[in-house]
């Protein structure tokens, strides 16, 4: 761009242009290519702040480039921390973030982070440093109790998110709902769904909802009974998300009618979930919300398919299901018949540690889903067998899906059909699903699903594999293939030394390459990590130093990802890197 | 997206393959038994390279892995989509990579790694004992899975304790949720029986499992089997037994 155009345009007119570019990625492209001038107003005002991964910058560097942020997102463990491949005590602290964050960004109000450890400290300190706090959402993040969390509503006058979904907290039997004072009215999302019985006083809880006339998402724990349940609702009829409550009582009419009527006079409810024990007597109660509900969360509810075709007859305007395979294939068709509008389905299953399947769930309720609704983009399906045939008709009927994830729950099931591997199927998949951005694989594959995945998958950014593959050609395959890519994460493959080697220098163009129970040794993480200075090669292991093993013994767990922040200085014991 | 910070790297710089000398590698070497031909085959090598790929998947192939699935799966897929177009050609926006290992087509001989062990034991591998087996499989979080084998904790307002002063809840970890088979029905349920009462409420709930319409449940009769093994009919105790030696339902057809 000529030195002169970019001169004439001033300061206040280039920031306000910068002030409609709101994705991250195309800030990114703002600041780094363009020209000096725009990288230096560009840094000046940004708000908001995107880490994938929290080792892979310093706090103090942001600080340094970005010094007027005011929204931060953070991102700490790796994906299969949640499946405990993670030991605990790994990493991912957010107090070092906060601290830094204390002092230079006075004006912060979000914060929002996913798989960090949070301490009481960190969150006392938010509390304390804020001043204009407004959200705090901390998805499956750990190491903080009620204690944190009474220092937060103490302290946060125009606290408007508090959201700790899927997160572990410590119960300290501190009542710190009512914490908050009784001049705080600025609630507009609260979810403590993650919370123990012992956690949530209901009066505290009624009296908050009754003086935050904004609050439009609440999501309450296990706990709350259902009369209780009905009251809330009476006190916030605006609400547009709702997570239900027990429902483990036998039906008794009055506590029917008292509910049904509660959920009548919510208009502006779209989005339900919850429904722990419910009992399928009073699912009536909110039918009157269900043609106007886009988004419905059965996940945690055993209830079974005859009761869940009722309810979904009964919600034509469903975007978003969340269920078990209670549902079946017979619920899955009915689904298909009645939600022509469904853009995601996740299929969990009830009981994955039996043999036997307990619910009549196949392949074919998801190919009867794919086909009767055309919308479907993302896609999340456990069940226990599957064929090439399904798949391949699947893909046909769905170019637009952008995320596809199957667990086969048994590893190495082939084509039921067939008993061929599922490569086809899957490289049917990557071959029409163009706009394909996260891919997770199971069953029976060979090296060849690779090589379908590296030659179509352009756009695929995140990748899931385990028990899977023949050789180092399939790892190859995906790492020189596949353009997109930004997070892999594989276990139980036999993929080892080279084909990380001879793609090294493709893993700084990724976030994060996790390798867990493969075949990579010691010797070749050392040499990576020699070779590529940009690159943490963190060797997880807790049996011991892996030099002390002999040489051809392969590592436990692997964890790449690039930093420009050096190697980390919180490393446990059992985290080996080249310098050990 | 990502954070960039000078993270968008200037493309690495292709390092002519002569500065790698494998022999200063030490073990590695040994491990991998290459020699001095090893050297002559880099598989990105852009340019032309139907024929080499096509060669390394014969090669892979047929020097079969451990697993039986590559036999099948390789020549099928070679069939279908790789002879046709080349892989790899020119146009390819690829970026060069840094070669610290040139691609070999030597057989690899970590494909009977131990870490394959799971393939040869296929049947089951997940399935073992409470607590055993594979690690993080299935991909199930672990909230959730503590959501369906729990058993629930409410408040007084419900009627759970009468269940755990039974026995049942006395379990620990274990859950109370029972299987029901049905005569002629190859797929078994789970029923939890920390929500039923009384054995209408149970029979009640088994049947709309089996989709038993009213009017046919006479023609079904609900049986379990105890501790010791033996089938009985299950409104022939009262319920109070019935829940303590109770391991499984079963429908059946009512005869005569």
């Amino acid at each position: 761009m000529p030195k002169r155009l970019a001169s004439s345009l001033s300061y206040e007119v280039l920031e306000h242009v910068f002030s409609f570019i709101q994705s991250d990625k195309d800030r990114n492209v703002v600041s780094a290519v363009l020209c000096k001038s725009w990288y230096e107003i560009e840094r000046w005002c940004r708000r908001k702040i995107f880490v994938g991964n929290c080792y892979a910058v310093s706090p103090k560097m942001v600080i340094r480039r970005f010094p007027q942020v005011r929204s931060i997102e953070l991102k700490g463990k790796p994906h299969f921390a949640d499946f405990n491949l993670v030991p605990d005590g790994w990493g991912g602290y957010v107090l070092p973030w906060i601290t830094e964050m204390a002092g230079a960004y006075p004006w912060l109000d979000e914060i929002r982070l996913k798989r960090m450890v949070v301490t009481d400290e960190s969150l006392e300190l938010i509390a304390k440093s804020f001043k204009d706090f407004k959200v705090l959402v901390l998805a499956s993040c750990e190491g903080f109790s009620t204690d944190g969390l009474a220092a937060i509503a103490a302290s946060c006058k125009n606290l408007r998110e508090l959201d700790l979904r899927e997160s572990e907290v410590d119960d300290t039997s501190v009542h710190w709902l009512s914490h908050f004072p009784e001049t705080y009215t600025s609630m507009v999302s609260l979810n403590i769904s993650c919370l123990g019985s012992g956690e949530v006083s209901f009066s505290a809880l009624e009296r908050l909802v009754s003086r935050c006339p904004n609050l439009r998402s609440l999501k309450l724990n296990r706990a709350v009974p259902l009369d209780k349940t009905a009251n809330i609702l009476r006190l916030a009829p605006r609400l547009v998300e709702f997570s239900a409550c027990t429902y483990s009582a036998e039906l008794r009419s009055d506590v029917f009618s008292n509910l049904a009527g509660a959920f009548s006079n919510c208009k502006e409810l779209r989005s339900l979930s919850g429904f722990w024990d419910v009992v399928p007597d009073y699912l009536p109660a909110i039918y009157s919300v269900c043609s106007r509900l886009t988004s419905l969360n059965l996940s945690y509810a055993t209830i079974l398919s005859p009761d869940l075709i009722k309810l979904v007859s009964h919600c034509p305007s469903l975007q978003r299901l969340l269920v078990l395979d209670y549902i079946e294939d017979s619920g899955l068709e009915a689904l298909a018949s009645n939600c022509k509008d469904l853009q995601e389905l996740r299929v969990f299953p009830s009981d994955p540690f039996d043999a036997e399947p307990n619910a009549s769930l196949t392949e074919q309720g998801l190919v009867a889903v794919s086909l009767g609704c055309p919308k479907l983009q993302s896609v999340l399906y456990f069940c226990r067998r599957m064929s090439n045939a399904a798949l391949v008709t699947i893909a046909q009927s769905h170019p637009n899906l952008n995320r596809f994830r199957l667990c086969i729950i048994e590893p190495n099931t082939a084509d039921y059909l067939t008993g061929e591997p599922l490569d086809v199927g899957f490289g049917a998949i990557v071959e029409h699903c163009k706009d394909l951005i996260r891919l997770s694989l199971s069953g029976l594959l060979t090296d060849c699903v690779f090589e379908y995945i590296g030659k179509y998958a352009k756009k695929l950014e995140m990748l899931s594999v385990a028990f899977a593959g023949d050789s180092d050609l399939g790892l190859h395959h995906v790492l020189s293939g596949c353009e997109s890519l930004r997070k892999l994460e594989i276990r139980d493959c036999p993929f080892g030394d080279k084909a990380l080697l001879t793609n090294a220098a493709k893993l700084e163009t990724m976030q994060s390459l996790w390798m867990s129970s493969c075949s990579v040794s010691f010797e070749a993480c050392k040499l990576l990590s020699q070779k590529m200075p940009r690159l943490n090669v963190e060797v997880i292991d807790e049996r011991g130093p892996p030099d002390s093993r002999p040489e051809n013994c392969t590592v436990d767990k692997l964890y790449i990802y690039r930093s420009v922040a050096g190697p980390r200085f919180d490393m446990p014991p059992f985290v080996w890197t080249k310098d050990e | 997206m990502e954070l960039q910070l000078g993270l968008a790297l200037p493309p690495p710089p292709l390092i002519p393959i002569e500065t790698f000398d494998l022999n200063s590698y030490g073990n590695y070497e040994t491990r991998e038994a290459l020699g001095s031909n090893a050297l002559s085959w880099p598989l990105l090598k852009l340019g032309p390279a139907d024929n080499d790929i096509n060669n390394i998947h014969h090669h892979n192939s047929s020097s079969s892995s451990s697993s039986s699935s590559s036999s099948g799966g390789g020549a099928g897929c070679k069939k279908r989509s790789f002879d046709e177009a080349p892989f790899f050609d020119e146009k390819r926006n690829v970026p060069k990579t840094l070669h610290l290992l040139l691609w070999t087509n030597q057989p690899n001989d970590e494909d009977d790694d131990p870490s394959n062990v799971l393939h040869e034991n296929s049947s089951s591998a997940i399935f073992k004992n409470d607590g055993e087996g594979l690690v993080g499989w299935p991909p199930v979080k672990t909230w959730r899975k503590k959501v369906h084998h729990q058993i629930p904790n409410g408040g007084a307002e419900n009627n759970r304790l009468p269940a755990v002063e039974n026995g049942i809840g006395g379990r620990a970890s274990k859950s109370t949720y029972v299987k029901v088979k049905m005569e002629g029905v190859p797929i078994a349920r789970k029923i939890d029986l920390s929500v039923h009462h009384s054995f209408e409420g149970l029979t009640n709930t088994v049947m709309r499992m089996f989709g038993i319409s009213d009017g046919n449940r006479k023609i079904f009769k609900l049986t379990y089997q105890d501790r010791e093994g033996d089938w009985l009919l299950a409104e022939d105790v009262p319920w109070r037994t019935f829940i303590r030696s109770l391991k499984c339902l079963k429908l059946i057809r009512s005869r005569g």
